[in-house]
């Protein structure tokens, strides 16, 4: 029982934190952050930490969620959370298209070809009138009913965002134990191995991408909903995937708490960074992550909960 | 015939380093592919496997055609494999590695980890079940080669040097081990340099040389066979007096 303490206490924190700083409206706001973050993690986890297929693309998914929510706004004036399937559909769609000609590459290659792709889109997205082009476009600015979900306090999306990444941790968690977690994590190792044990390696892969974008454009359409706002660089911009792949990594790619782990150092850091220095902290954004992927590179490629791993070695021996 | 290769070739640019070899494999049979280094042996072998497509010819198991079939295909058929230099999945356990292979005959991942562990004992690798796939020397990842890849229930298991790097006690107890695998009726392919293992596992040989089948027959017949002595140690020189 004693391995459910630990997480069970995570939990009951989690759920009371807006509690804790209900008159401090910045933690609130920093409590919501920190979820969407390991919602966009967590999701980025399936192929890039478990398959092992390093997506530096991921944006492009986020950037389908968000542009959907906000075009079902401005062109049929539904709430924008109603596009949150629209984009999970055309995220599956695109990580097929996408994923057939490009999983086939290995290692640096196929995260070449993501950043080739997320490029793209971005630079496209800037050019279509349709989708607001590089001024982006803008959600309900009133809200009409409660389906906006237009907050004036971040507490409500904190729950929305839990429920979503409790969700997602779930299925995460239920596909580790099971053939495809096996497999994901075969294939990462060693893929001829794999296919030589009869692994149908390029179906996994695909099947582990288009998951993986379906949840980072529900992330996308999540944060549309919370700022209501979205152009080019916040959508399809690639630091949105650089921040993904960072936050596994320093947490821990491919362990299901890893990507949590990571955002909840990350994000409280930004937005610190961010506050410090206004808006001539952009750049120092940039170096920070640049700093942090050197520092995981050279001392802790498995990210930070291998070292529990380590300590929990050691007790055994 | 279970495995039956008909004038395959291997070609890489313009060097055939696999010239219109073809080789049956009884069900039951072991059999084994020798020649010296470079001589294509491996390279076949991968054919068999699907490792490497081949450039002509054909490749059936067990009465399918399999020619154009990509490894896990045929995998999923009953053809296993291990590497010459193991492929041990090393992020995982020893438990682990063997239940990739039984996952594929047992979907539910309670029922591969009992069959991984049956496979493990069987191998000899049940002492360190639950360690890190990685802390094995070569003996041991060789061994889990094996194991992983009878965890897939196969018909047939072809061996890649499954001895090379192992000392002579060692080969011995992997001699006897796929003795033992024999027995429980799978038909095993075994690449070797090893004489001595080719002498004592194999029923019948067939021996390649610059990429053509230069002998076959038992390994008796074969060692004894001019041909076969030149390729490994050179023409003899006629002196005159």
């Amino acid at each position: 029982m004693n391995r459910f303490l630990i997480p069970g206490a995570l939990l009951a924190l989690a759920l009371v934190y807006p509690l804790l700083v209900q008159s401090l409206p910045v933690y609130e706001r920093l409590g919501a952050l920190v979820l969407l973050g390991a919602i966009g993690a967590s999701a980025w986890n399936i192929v890039g930490g478990y398959a092992g297929q390093v997506s530096i693309g991921h944006a492009v998914f986020f950037g389908f969620g968000a542009y959907s929510s906000v075009v079902v706004y401005t062109h049929l004036g539904w709430p924008p959370i109603a596009g949150a399937p629209l984009g999970m559909a055309l995220s599956v769609l695109l990580a097929a298209a996408i994923g057939v000609p490009t999983l086939r590459l290995s290692g640096h290659y196929f995260s070449m070809a993501t950043i080739a792709v997320g490029e793209l889109v971005r630079v496209l997205s800037s050019t279509s009138e349709f989708l607001g082009g590089a001024q982006g476009l803008g959600g309900p600015a009133i809200p009409r009913t409660v389906f906006d979900l237009s907050f004036l306090s971040a507490t409500p999306f904190y729950y929305i965002f839990l429920t979503v990444l409790l969700l997602l941790l779930g299925l995460t968690w239920t596909i580790e134990r099971g053939r495809m977690g096996y497999y994901l994590r075969a294939i990462r190792d060693s893929e001829r191995a794999a296919r030589s044990l009869g692994v149908s390696v390029g179906r996994y892969k695909l099947y582990a991408y288009m998951l993986s974008g379906a949840f980072t454009s529900l992330a996308g359409s999540l944060y549309l909903c919370m700022f209501g706002f979205v152009d080019p660089e916040s959508g399809f911009g690639i630091l949105i995937s650089v921040k993904m792949v960072v936050m596994a990594a320093l947490g821990g790619a491919g362990q299901l708490f890893g990507p949590l782990v990571g955002a909840l150092i990350l994000v409280p850091l930004e937005e610190l960074s961010n506050s410090l220095l206004g808006g001539q902290g952009a750049g120092l954004t940039f170096v920070v992550y640049g700093a942090i992927i050197v520092i995981i590179a050279r001392f802790l490629p498995s990210g930070l909960l291998s070292l529990l791993d380590r300590r929990k070695v050691k007790r055994a021996d | 015939m279970l495995i039956d290769a008909k004038n395959v070739v291997k070609a890489f640019g313009a060097f055939k380093a696999v010239d219109d070899a073809s080789v049956a494999v009884r069900e039951g049979d072991i059999l084994g592919l020798i020649g010296p280094n470079g001589a294509g042996k491996s390279t076949f072998f991968n054919c068999l496997t699907g490792d490497l497509p081949v450039t002509s010819g054909t490749v059936s198991f067990a009465g399918a055609d399999v020619t154009r079939l990509p490894p896990e295909a045929r995998a999923a058929l009953g053809l296993a494999r291990t590497f010459q230099v193991p492929l041990t999945f090393e992020s995982m356990s020893v438990l682990d590695n063997a239940m990739i292979g039984a996952l594929l005959r047992h979907p539910h991942a309670g029922d591969a980890r009992a069959k991984a562990r049956e496979v493990l004992q069987r191998v000899g690798l049940g002492p360190v079940i639950d360690t890190p796939a990685r802390s094995l020397g070569t003996p041991g990842r060789k061994r889990l080669e094996i194991a992983r890849a009878l965890a897939s229930e196969p018909k047939a298991l072809l061996l890649d040097e499954a001895m090379a790097g192992l000392t002579p006690t060692e080969v011995l107890d992997a001699i006897e081990l796929v003795k033992r695998i024999h027995g429980d009726g799978i038909t095993i392919v075994i690449v070797e340099h090893i004489m001595e293992v080719i002498v004592s596992l194999a029923s019948r040989v067939v021996v390649f040389h610059q990429g053509r089948e230069i002998a076959r027959g038992t390994p008796r017949e074969v060692t004894g066979n001019p041909a076969v002595i030149e390729a490994y140690l050179g023409r003899r020189k006629v002196r005159h007096a």
